[in-house]
């Protein structure tokens, strides 16, 4: 199912990417609007909707973090208020067979009882002296339509998913239709063909330098530095030179046939690298990055267990596939159709 | 600010979303160059 989501999010993208009209023609307005549309929907839903883990998860936190409140899931179970003065009866909405005792905290007692009973609500909750007994700090949310889980350790940051492993898939989709257009270009030695592979090569090393600076963030607040040498890290940055070396070749020839040619046969050689250095190197070494080899799976992404990642979760990476290879696809026509007119306006300065 | 992010993780996801878009933007602003530069020679 993880799988299909996902490859609906990417081919669906691009299909769109050549439909309609083709890679490099202008694209109607429905087009742009679906594009924006899914990119604020993918925004939306990946920042917005609350965390909302388990009782599990507060007692798990506990052990790390004993001051930390955690959103949970919950529901009030009916009738049960006025068992013992100022308690509250909750039971885990996702498993109702684990019930506890909330002790409300000061500021949230008036708040607690005008809640509906039953209904699902995220409550900020921490472990008290025992596992059956958590302190209710906050109401975080009532009915929510949908929730994030909460990963201990992780939390807020996880929603990064949505928005730097996308880059990183795009870059290699981007260096692979290089390596198509450079094929194409070295069969017909037309050079709208090598326009397209030095287009979609820029935006490849676009994506892989932005995903290596969102990571870099994201590592600071979760590994304490921006940079480790983590595995995960050093092979984005062999990456990176790799099509720095790429776009470093073109620039020291100057007849436009010859750097054509070379830069075809440089990014057909240089792409079997992309897949190695992206999915395949950071698995087989120990590090800091999720699906590292000293990991328990592949990653939530691409590990064969279905429980590896939760189902809304998923669904909102597959959009944000479909999204950014949207955009990809937006800044892939535009730079094209840039291109064929500084190519036409060279031709007519030849010409006259 | 670090010690504002450490304390707000959601921030963090928000800061790397706006260095995607700051991204985005600046590769934006250079094809539009190209764009004015080919808009000034055609009309030489």
């Amino acid at each position: 199912m993880k799988l299909v989501v996902m490859l609906v999010g990417i081919l669906g993208g691009l299909v769109l990417m050549s439909f309609p009209g083709g890679i490099d023609r202008a694209k109607p307005s429905w087009w742009k609007l679906l594009t924006v549309l899914s990119m604020a929907l993918t925004c939306i839903v990946g920042l917005f909707p609350p965390l909302a883990g388990s009782i599990t998860d507060v007692v798990i936190q506990h052990r790390a973090d004993s001051l930390k409140v955690v959103p949970a899931l919950v529901r009030i179970v009916p009738n049960t208020a006025g068992t013992a003065p100022g308690i509250v009866t909750l039971t885990d909405a996702r498993d109702q067979r684990v019930v506890v005792d909330g002790r409300p905290s000061p500021d949230v007692s008036a708040e607690l009882a005008g809640l509906p009973q039953g209904a699902d609500l995220v409550l900020g909750l921490k472990r008290m002296d025992r596992d059956n007994i958590f302190e209710i700090s906050s109401v975080v949310a009532v009915k929510p339509l949908i929730t994030m889980p909460y990963i201990v350790g992780l939390e807020e940051r996880a929603r990064i998913m949505f928005f730097h492993v996308p880059l990183s898939w795009i870059a290699t989709i981007a260096y692979f239709l290089t390596m198509l257009a450079s094929i194409r270009h070295l069969r017909t030695r037309r050079l709208e063909h090598d326009d397209v592979a030095v287009v979609t090569a820029a935006l490849g090393t676009l994506f892989t330098v932005l995903a290596t600076l969102t990571g870099a963030v994201w590592a600071k607040f979760n590994w304490g530095t921006f940079w480790n040498w983590d595995p995960r890290q050093t092979s984005i940055m062999l990456l990176m030179l790799i099509y720095a070396a790429y776009f470093l070749l073109r620039s020291t020839i100057e007849d436009p046939d010859r750097r054509a040619r070379l830069g075809s046969v440089y990014a057909i050689i240089a792409f079997p690298t992309v897949p190695f250095l992206i999915f395949v190197l950071p698995r087989l070494l120990p590090g800091l990055h999720p699906g590292s080899a000293d990991d328990t799976n592949l990653g939530p992404l691409l590990s064969p267990r279905s429980d590896a990642i939760n189902p809304i979760k998923t669904a909102v990476f597959g959009l944000a596939l479909f999204s950014f290879t949207l955009v990809f696809a937006w800044l892939v026509n535009i730079r094209l159709r840039l291109a064929r007119m500084e190519r036409r306006r060279a031709f007519r300065s030849e010409a006259a | 600010m670090i010690q504002f992010l450490t304390d707000h993780p959601l921030y963090v996801v928000l800061t790397t979303v706006l260095v995607v878009w700051i991204g985005i933007a600046g590769y934006l602003q250079r094809i539009d160059t190209r764009v004015s530069e080919l808009e000034q020679s055609n009309d030489r």
